[in-house]
């Protein structure tokens, strides 16, 4: 009997299934249409196919990728936010309003503020107040939280937040509010900030709180469906669920810390990039997803993908970037991506100014790009890859769909070519390179911004569109190497296979280094260790599965921002130097200078706790000649490279055919199922003995 | 040879780019708060002739000052420019805004010739004066707002000159830390200056500056065909500033816009002289509110270069609060009047284009620093911030509750962070109830903010407006709230405080600000019932102001809408 384990990807228009056979690490593939009102029901269509094509089977563990948390707060049709209700320190009701006091956008005089997750009049105070050291300035007024009590019952409340006033340092106030609640409304969900984000900083703490309280309703009646109807299916498997940190863990604690699982999606690619790139001994990996609407990037170092502490759920993006005050702040830590919109369906179009632009416009799977001939006018950005010749002119995805080149040429005419002055081939290959230009954009921000140098980086090329745009990217970034998993289109999924659990903690401290009582500080860190392994406990992990990180958030007195460096264990008075001294360093370098002689803050302290998942094994091929076999080459077709300046005879090779061992040079061509890789003149392939495909400059340094 | 739009906008983004990217490395590497978190910088790439190619959004304040910088603070450097130069300036007269502001230039050679620039103006947090922080709130002459820096090369064959550092570093407050900010500020015209190369190395020089000459033109295009679709003619509009912060007088602000077919002309004739308070604006701020204004009537994507400034003409009398002569006193023009520069103009729109402006925004910055000595542990402290209020209502739209507005964006600092550092305590902070101008569209509420002195002894300044003359509405929209400044003593004394003034504060005294709301947008009266009794249950209108500015009775028990008496008192009031 088989043993599977499924990693189940839902995205806007697919749902991915990949199933890895545990015994023989051989990995199956389905993938369906999405189903956006009710997610669930493509998730159980498709495993219904999977399962009923073969007897014989056995579900070892399900894992869950969802955007479900994301597209309830962006207002989805059919997940209507619970009613909400939030508990503040008296006079701070509207710290959750008010915010950061700014506006999103500067010359919008019609600017709105994302609406408030919670109204005023369902935003209460209380008469308590801790001071800024924990001490306790006024009692909690307990009789005013029990007739709160009431009045929510009567409200017909269905979740509470509780965010006071410096609770990240004492938490009693905010506990005790949770009892009472508990007591008297037992079926009520409630999220108190001090064990959702105990850190400083009111206004973002407060919002993670009630972002979390809000999905904590949706997020779990969601997973237990999900559960529930797998079950019908007679799959008993444990339920995980991707988290924005690029770990799993079991449903039943994800539905309590949902905040956890907004970024689901984006982080599963990332994960498999930072899995590739350590079996292949990378040490630096840009992962590059590109699908219908967006490109998104990421970094990769040494194994570990890249951390940010934040995130604006539910945001507006713009040139890449995350606009600071147009979503909900969430503090959890998430895998650090730039996004742009950029896809296979981004539409390109001419502004009044007769400029060629492309996007934010997307013409999603319908219409979809004009050659699909589902009546888009608009011309894509895949129109503009039919036009050059990059993508097979008869159909896409093996053979499935049928396209109409024509179609694509019409919509360039008419949309680009008679505004401005442009042949059809210039248009096309204008939006190919504006495109690139923009995703260009978002590879910078994850690696120069970040105060690395793309030239030491490997690309790994992913997402449905990705590999025909890799190896433009590749020179516009002087990368010399690029990789092109096997299935590109199922990548992300794949990163579902290879996570690890992952559970983290943090306490604030907000004491300078020079002033820390050291054996306090190691006891914060065992109470914190002690608490993860029982999380990890709870999800069926074994002590020897277990590992932990611990880390510590620094800054210079009186700055606002902190860096995370690691910590040891034991931490003793003998590591504060080191400590200390290695974040100097991280300063300097991200940075460009340190100030040795300047105070240094400990503000948190943060333990990791990594529960060990048994990782496929990648089979390794017999490697071959070079020349690839006669009947790879399926055709050769005249496809317009910018270096050339014209269309020139290229070979077109069917990836299936392809051998372990095989080399290619550029100008060249691979098709498969449902990725078109685009190798340019200058450029070669080869493929690897794990069948990558390996593109690197010709005459380059690898 | 010809240049295909492909390659401009390719080049255009990289512009763009290259200038957003010396901000990341200004931001990053900067030392001061206020760069870092507030963003208080510019960051731009200009051509061979001085004319602004490229500028980052970050801050609408120089938006129309940087030209200004590098067009006046370079005159006097003809030819004698060396590849590895930087020129340093603050003189407001010369780059536009107030003393803190510093403006760094870089030439780009490109084959022993300047072919660019690359240069940033980041506000400082001190440059010396008679106040820390360089805001005195009662300067009579610039020598007192602290150093003036003229154009000079600070920076030699890529080394920064020690004399001049020592000359400016004697003057200020801070010195490690301003070292440390002008570090980045060099650091970011070097990336500008590298980027730009890059893209002169891949299309070589005369694409380039073919490109940068198509991007002009391109906003140019899109500015004029904005223009061209507004109504031609011309309009009047003034406001005033409540007091100098020296003389309790009114100043003064007077336009005449002009809208022609492909160009509009704004004039200040009228404008009252400038004061010996401090708050004259110089003609970089005055010129960036204009720019603001007009990015916020056109399409605010157009990218900010050259073109954009080509269809507009401003006139500003020399003499005058909007364009200055030295030594009038500037710091408060680039916070203060820059905001009431902005309801001037807006107004004058406002009876152009009614449904793309707002009613008046709170129109102040609210900016209050408090500071003493910590008994704690002897050493000073400042605190400074600026305050959000209420933003104007606009067709179809409410105003924003409690948020900065036109000429400032700029973040508030966490009651945590701030107790734990300061000795105050904070009591409150909250939407200010009935402060939004009642209107069709009601105005933002302004908000309530309160703390206590926990340390003996203190001294408390303010520099804000709006205190006496509100913040107007538009088309029968009513006034929002002005602001108040009160002190609580502990025998309950209440003192009110006027909007720029310095006071001595003692332990256990409550400062309370209450910042303006914004103008409602049209006739109160034809607010729907259901908007004016979902404010009543939120506590943005009481249900008195409910009955008296919006005619809306609502039952005090079941807080439901009484409908009867509503229809009554409207029609009786639509009477009167």
């Amino acid at each position: 009997m088989a043993r599977y384990r499924l990693g189940i990807d839902v995205g806007g228009t697919f749902t991915d299934i990949v199933a890895l056979n545990e015994e023989n690490g051989e990995i199956l593939n389905i993938k369906i249409s999405s189903t956006p009102e009710d997610p669930a029901k493509a998730v159980v269509e498709a495993f219904h196919e999977f399962l009923m094509e073969r007897g014989g089977w056995e579900v070892s563990r399900v894992i869950h990728a969802t955007t479900v948390a994301t597209n309830a707060l962006l207002g989805q049709l059919g997940l209507e936010l619970p009613r909400t209700a939030l508990i503040a320190t008296r006079g701070f009701r509207d710290v959750l309003e008010i915010g950061r006091q700014r506006r999103h956008k500067l010359y919008d005089l019609f600017i709105q503020r994302p609406r408030p997750l919670i109204p005023r009049n369902l935003r209460f105070e209380v008469d308590e107040r801790i001071g800024p050291r924990g001490e306790i300035i006024e009692p909690l007024n307990e009789d005013q939280v029990k007739r709160l009590g009431e009045k929510l019952k009567k409200e017909n409340i269905k979740s509470v937040a509780v965010a006071l006033l410096f609770s990240y340092i004492n938490q009693k106030h905010e506990r005790r509010i949770e009892k009472i609640l508990k007591k008297l409304l037992p079926r009520i969900y409630i999220s108190i900030s001090s064990d959702i984000a105990p850190e400083y900083r009111e206004y973002e703490r407060t919002s993670t709180a009630v972002v979390n309280a809000i999905l904590m309703p949706i997020v779990s009646s969601y997973l237990i469906k999900l559960q529930r109807r797998m079950r019908g299916l007679g799959v008993r498997a444990p339920l995980c669920v991707m988290q924005s940190d690029g770990g799993i863990a079991l449903k039943d604690v994800v539905s309590k810390r949902p905040i956890s699982m907004v970024e689901s999606g984006p982080a599963a690619g990332v994960i498999a990039s930072a899995f590739y790139g350590s079996f292949l001994g990378l040490g630096r990996i840009l992962s590059f997803d590109m699908g219908g609407t967006t490109a998104k990037a990421g970094a990769v170092i040494e194994g570990k993908p890249e951390i940010v502490s934040e995130y604006e759920v539910a945001g507006e993006v713009h040139s890449g970037r995350i606009v600071k005050g147009s979503g909900y702040p969430v503090r959890y830590p998430f895998i650090d991506l730039a996004e742009c919109s950029a896809g296979g369906g981004t539409i390109a179009w001419v502004d009044e100014g007769k400029a060629l632009q492309v996007g934010p416009i997307s013409a999603g799977a319908t219409p979809g790009p004009a050659c699909y001939g589902k009546g888009g006018r608009h011309p894509t950005v895949t129109d503009a890859n039919l036009v050059l010749g990059r993508l097979n002119p008869n159909y896409l995805l093996g053979g499935e769909m049928k396209i109409y080149p024509e179609l694509s040429e019409k919509a360039i005419l008419n949309e680009i070519c008679q505004k401005i002055r442009l042949e059809l081939t210039e248009a096309a290959n204008g939006i190919i390179k504006i495109t690139n230009s923009a995703m260009s954009k978002i590879l910078r921000i994850v690696s120069v911004e970040r105060g690395h140098d793309p030239r030491d980086f490997v690309l790994i090329c992913f997402g449905g569109a990705g590999p025909m745009h890799g190896c433009a990217l590749a020179e516009e970034l002087n990368i010399k190497k690029i990789i092109v998993p096997p299935n590109p289109g199922l990548f992300s999924a794949h990163g579902l296979l290879m996570t690890d659990f992952k559970t983290t903690l943090i306490r604030a401290v907000m004491k300078l280094m020079d002033e820390i009582n050291v054996e306090k500080i190691e006891d914060v860190f065992q109470k914190l260790e002690f608490k993860c392994a029982r999380i990890l406990e709870k999800q069926n992990i074994s002590k020897n599965d277990m590992y932990f990180i611990r880390e510590m958030d620094l800054r210079y007195f009186g700055q606002s921002y902190e860096l995370t460096v690691p910590a040891s264990k034991p931490f003793t008075e003998d590591n504060v130097n080191q400590t200390v001294e290695s974040f100097h360093e991280k300063h300097m370098k991200i940075y460009g200078y340190a100030v040795r002689e300047e105070p240094v803050e400990l503000v948190n302290v943060r333990i990791n706790g990594i529960g060990f998942v048994e990782k496929p094994r990648f089979i390794e091929k017999h490697v071959n000649e070079e020349k690839p076999s006669s009947d790879a080459i399926v055709e050769k077709r005249k496809v317009f490279f910018e270096k050339i300046d014209d269309y020139i005879e290229t070979p077109v090779y069917k990836r299936e055919k392809l051998k372990p061992g095989n080399l290619i040079e550029g100008p060249a061509v691979i098709e498969q199922y449902d990725t078109t890789t685009v190798v340019y003149p200058g450029w070669m392939a080869t493929v690897d003995k794990f069948e990558n495909l390996v593109i690197s400059m010709k005459g380059g340094a690898y | 040879m010809e240049i295909d739009p492909i390659t401009v906008e390719v080049i255009k983004g990289a512009l763009i780019y290259a200038a957003e990217e010396m901000g990341i490395v200004l931001r990053n590497s900067a030392y001061s708060p206020n760069i870092k978190e507030r963003m208080d910088f510019s960051c731009t790439i200009f051509d061979e002739r001085r004319r602004l190619a490229a500028q980052a959004e970050h801050i609408p304040v120089h938006l129309g000052s940087m030209q200004l910088a590098v067009q006046k603070g370079l005159e006097r450097f003809k030819g004698e420019l060396e590849d590895g130069d930087m020129i340093i300036l603050n003189d407001p007269y010369i780059s536009g805004t107030h003393l803190p502001d510093i403006t760094l230039i870089c030439p780009i050679f490109y084959k022993d010739e300047i072919i660019a620039y690359s240069a940033n103006k980041a506000h400082h947090s001190d440059v010396g004066g008679k106040a820390p922080g360089s805001m005195a709130g009662d300067a009579t002459e610039i020598y007192q707002e602290g150093i003036i820096i003229p154009p000079v090369k600070f920076i030699k064959n890529n080394v920064i000159d020690d004399e001049i550092a020592s000359i400016i570093m004697s003057n200020i407050r801070t010195p490690e830390i301003r070292m440390g900010d002008l570090r980045a500020q060099m650091a970011a015209n070097i990336i500008g200056k590298r980027r730009v190369l890059e893209i002169i190395e891949k299309y070589g020089l005369e694409i380039f500056r073919k490109a940068v000459e198509e991007i002009m033109k391109y906003s140019e295009r899109r500015m004029k065909m904005e223009i061209g679709k507004m109504p031609v003619g011309s309009w009047e509009a003034e406001d005033y500033l409540e007091n100098t912060g020296v003389v309790d007088e009114r100043v003064k602000i007077k336009v005449k816009l002009t809208i022609k077919k492909d160009h509009l002309i704004i004039d200040y004739y009228g404008t009252d002289k400038q004061v010996n308070g401090p708050v004259n604006a110089v003609l970089g701020v005055t010129l960036s509110g204009v720019y603001y204004v007009l990015r916020s009537m056109t399409d605010p994507n157009i990218p900010m270069n050259d073109g954009c400034y080509r269809p507009v003409r401003v006139i500003v009398p020399e003499g005058t609060v909007m364009n200055p002569i030295p030594p009038a006193p500037v710091a408060g023009g680039n916070v203060e009047t820059s905001q009431r520069n902005v309801d001037v103009l807006l107004r004058a729109f406002a009876q152009v284009l009614p449904d793309r402006v707002c009613a008046a925004c709170q129109g102040t910055m609210n900016n209050v620093a408090v500071g003493g000595i910590n008994p704690e542990n002897g050493r000073p402290w400042t605190f400074y911030e600026t305050i959000a209020g209420g933003y104007g209502g606009r067709k179809g739209m409410d105003g924003v509750d409690a948020i900065h507005s036109h000429m400032t964006n700029t973040m508030n600092t966490p009651i945590e962070a701030i107790e734990a550092i300061y000795p105050i305590r904070f009591l409150k902070y909250e939407l200010r109830e009935d402060s939004g101008g009642p209107g069709k569209w009601r105005g933002g509420v302004g908000l309530e903010r309160s703390w206590m002195l926990l340390s003996p002894s203190a001294t408390l300044s303010i520099l804000a407006e709006r205190t006496i003359i509100p913040p107007w509405g538009l088309f029968n929209g009513k006034p929002g709230a002005t602001g108040e400044y009160y002190i609580i003593k502990q025998n309950g004394e209440k003192i009110k405080l006027s909007s720029k003034c310095t006071v001595k504060i003692e332990k256990g005294d409550i400062f309370v600000v209450r910042t303006p709301g914004g103008g409602g947008y049209g006739d109160p009266l034809e607010r729907s019932p259901e908007l004016v009794h979902r404010d009543v249950l939120n506590g943005l209108v009481s249900i008195e102001a409910a009955e008296k500015e919006y005619g809306v009775v609502v039952n005090p028990e079941k807080i439901e809408i009484d409908w009867k008496s509503t229809l009554q008192l409207r029609l009786k009031k639509v009477q009167v």
